[in-house]
């Protein structure tokens, strides 16, 4: 019986809550407000904030076509293995003090994951064969590449500064990391994790291939790189991966750095004499709702700004933006953080 | 139910792919005005994407050169179903001016069917959108009658 | 790195949009637009001129014989259009005229056609045309229409000369400086003129009346 629950309720925390559906609508209703805020920059009406919602069930509608040259199993898989591998990381990214998921080493479990969406990327592109998913696929990786080193760099730092305080050395779990927060303040509040929320900043328009560092899908001229081939269904998956993405992004960043406000919230709901369950359930919709909404500022700081006012970078300019400004940040920031400052 | 919201969304979520046929260039520069923040199609759902196999609408602009017509038929052929074909100015209506040339294998409606003609040479960019809001009709029809 | 449009963008972001919002609200197109052609058959005279100088061969007709005279259908497609105006430029008559209406959207060939019919009555009255010059020669007209023309410009030279009632051009022969203008413009080579013989020629068969060479003119000595 208590299997049969246990069973349940990670099929509910799969299905709805942290896991598809809520990823589904929060993703593509970020994705809708980035589009929206971009246009209102540059003086545009912007297509309405459902926009991606109607992309999708479009994308849903229309003939799949898989080309001759194509692997047909490959090509129809890939956008699912990195659609689950981003509904993955949402189960272990904590929603303040949920959790669905909680492990000794999250961390280290979301790096690899976060590696997966963008391989998905590249095998779909492999496996359709064409040569402008070929140019997009060799972008994509050097993307991943140029991410992966100030991310891991600035996990380190986070990991470091937690597990010296914890007195663990360092600390890989995630849900420890948003409860020291909760005790003791947001991590954004030192001044040692202030070059790595930056170089955060910085790493999450390349990770999500938004706009300056969007080579690798660059429309114009390379037909969408990898995703040239794609049509239907399956390239709507992909644009709802794209659109999780960054749901993903935001709300790690927010995990991370700005885990105490949790504390903050728990400490209104008390003010306002709510207690029980009903307190316990209100906390957890507060939650939800800052959540989101520490989200869109994300979103609208780190991809719609700087959508707006930049150009395409050559993919080598990317490459040495990221491995020296951005690297360099969360070096400093490692530095600090083991020499405990 | 989902079918109806499939048709819903493929009204409001058209995305263009744009040939050029041998046009003078004149046809492509208006319809890049579309998107430009003066009328903005984007309000409207239109994208432009880069590739055809994304796209639902296929805008054709000039008269279908010998050079390009097998080009235009294979790009055509790779847009998934339901899809809707727009001529964009005169040429690839009738040929205009270069009609009769050696180097025209144009109309290109001896090839496909075309959904709509937009006239004009070229189109304000408002029969553009004219043009391309008809299309998106036509475009949720084809969808209705599927499956 | 440097941002030079920041400031623009995050105005942009509170300022109003520069949409037109298009389909919402209704356009005019500028004035002096060159959109949908409307075409007035009634002040058609079928001299071809527009077709002659349209450079998408745009402009057709077709002739039906009836009894009441030629039924001249004109078919403007426009499909095929440049919207240049040289029809309109060189229609002497005004039959052709370019609105401002640009939504030339279609979804079958026909509805880019503009047509006009209109009924173009046989030259009837051959024995009127010679009332100016010879009020008394009616006689035979067939030969000696080309010769009252020529004869004109001796016998009257200081009244007026009086323009037909058929539409045809009537020359002032103390003008005249026989240029040849005219008879390089006439659209259906009606006009045939000397330099040396100094004569001027009219063809009545061919001459459809299109007022070009009274135009073109530099002396203005043609009178319509």
């Amino acid at each position: 019986m208590t299997l049969i629950l246990e069973a349940l309720r990670y099929l509910v925390y799969v299905l709805i809550f942290p896991g598809f559906l809520f990823c589904f609508l929060t993703g593509l209703l970020l994705c809708g407000i980035d589009r929206k805020l971009v246009a209102r920059m540059q003086k545009r009406v912007g297509p309405p904030i459902l926009q991606p919602f109607y992309d999708f069930f479009k994308l849903c509608g229309k003939e799949t076509i898989i080309p001759a040259a194509a692997s047909k199993t490959t090509f129809l898989l890939a956008p699912l293995v990195g659609l689950a591998a981003l509904v993955v990381i949402q189960l272990f990214i904590p929603v303040f003090r949920f959790s669905a998921f909680s492990n000794v080493a999250d961390i280290i479990v979301i790096l690899y994951l976060l590696l997966i969406p963008a391989l998905s990327v590249i095998l779909g592109g492999a496996a359709s064969g064409s040569p402008y998913a070929g140019v997009g696929l060799s972008r994509e990786m050097v993307t991943i590449l140029s991410c992966e080193l100030p991310l891991v760099l600035v996990l380190l730092a986070v990991a470091k500064t937690v597990g010296q305080a914890l007195g663990l050395g360092l600390c890989f779990s995630l849900t420890k990391i948003v409860e020291y927060q909760m005790e003791y303040g947001s991590l954004i509040l030192k001044l040692s994790m202030l070059p790595a929320a930056a170089a955060f900043l910085l790493i999450i328009p390349g990770e999500t291939g938004s706009h300056p560092f969007d080579a690798a899908e660059a429309e114009t001229e390379i037909c969408e790189g990898p995703l040239a081939e794609y049509s239907g269904a399956p390239l709507g998956v992909y644009k709802l991966s794209h659109a999780i993405k960054i749901l993903t992004m935001t709300s790690l960043f927010v995990a991370l750095f700005f885990g105490g406000v949790g504390r903050g919230l728990e400490n209104l709901v008390m003010m306002l004499g709510v207690s029980g369950g009903l307190a316990g359930a209100l906390i957890f919709l507060l939650e939800i709702l800052v959540l989101f909404l520490f989200c869109v500022v994300l979103t609208f700081l780190c991809i719609s700004v700087v959508h707006a006012v930049t150009a395409r970078l050559r993919i080598e300019q990317l490459f040495k933006y990221y491995w020296t400004v951005v690297t360099g940040l969360a070096l400093i920031s490692l530095v600090l953080a083991w020499y405990g400052l | 139910m989902f079918k109806k919201l499939i048709k819903e969304s493929t009204g409001k979520s058209p995305w263009l792919f744009h040939i050029n046929a041998g046009s003078c260039n004149g046809c492509d520069i208006e319809l890049v005005s579309v998107l430009t923040p003066r009328y903005d199609a984007e309000r409207l759902g239109f994208q432009l994407t880069g590739s055809p196999r994304h796209a639902d609408i296929v805008v054709v602009t000039g008269p279908v050169t010998a050079q390009s017509l097998d080009r235009v038929l294979r790009t055509i052929s790779q847009v998934p179903e339901p899809r809707c074909i727009v001529t964009m100015g005169s040429c690839p209506q009738s040929g205009n001016v270069f009609r009769g040339s050696y180097a025209i294998a144009g109309p290109l409606s001896k090839y496909v069917h075309v959904d709509v003609d937009v006239a004009g040479c070229t189109p304000k960019p408002e029969a553009v959108i004219d043009g391309l809001v008809l299309a998106t009709k036509i475009l949720e029809e084809k969808r209705g009658q599927m499956k | 790195m440097d941002f030079p449009f920041l400031k623009e963008a995050v105005n942009g972001l509170f300022s109003e949009s520069s949409c037109d919002m298009y389909p919402v609200k209704p356009s005019e197109a500028a004035p002096r637009y060159r959109g949908r052609i409307v075409y007035h058959p009634d002040k058609c005279i079928n001299c071809m001129m527009c077709e002659r100088v349209c450079s998408g061969n745009a402009i057709t007709h077709s002739i039906e014989k009836t009894e009441e005279g030629d039924r001249v259908t004109r078919t403007f497609y426009l499909g095929s259009c440049t919207f240049c105006a040289t029809c309109a430029d060189f229609c002497n008559h005004g039959a052709i005229e370019f609105t401002g209406d640009y939504h030339m959207i279609a979804t079958k060939e026909e509805d880019l056609m503009v047509t006009g019919t209109f009924i173009k009555k046989p030259p009837v009255k051959k024995a009127a045309p010679p009332k100016p010059a010879a009020p008394a020669a009616a006689a035979p007209k067939a030969e000696e229409k080309p010769e009252a023309k020529t004869e004109e410009k001796p016998a009257e030279a200081a009244p007026a000369i009086q323009p037909r009632d058929d539409g045809k051009p009537v020359q002032d022969a103390s003008k005249c400086v026989y240029c040849t203008i005219c008879a390089r413009k006439c659209p259906a080579g009606a006009l045939t003129v000397d330099r040396a013989a100094k004569t001027w020629t009219l063809d009545e068969d061919l001459c459809v009346g299109c007022g070009t060479c009274a135009e073109a003119c530099p002396k203005k000595c043609i009178i319509i």
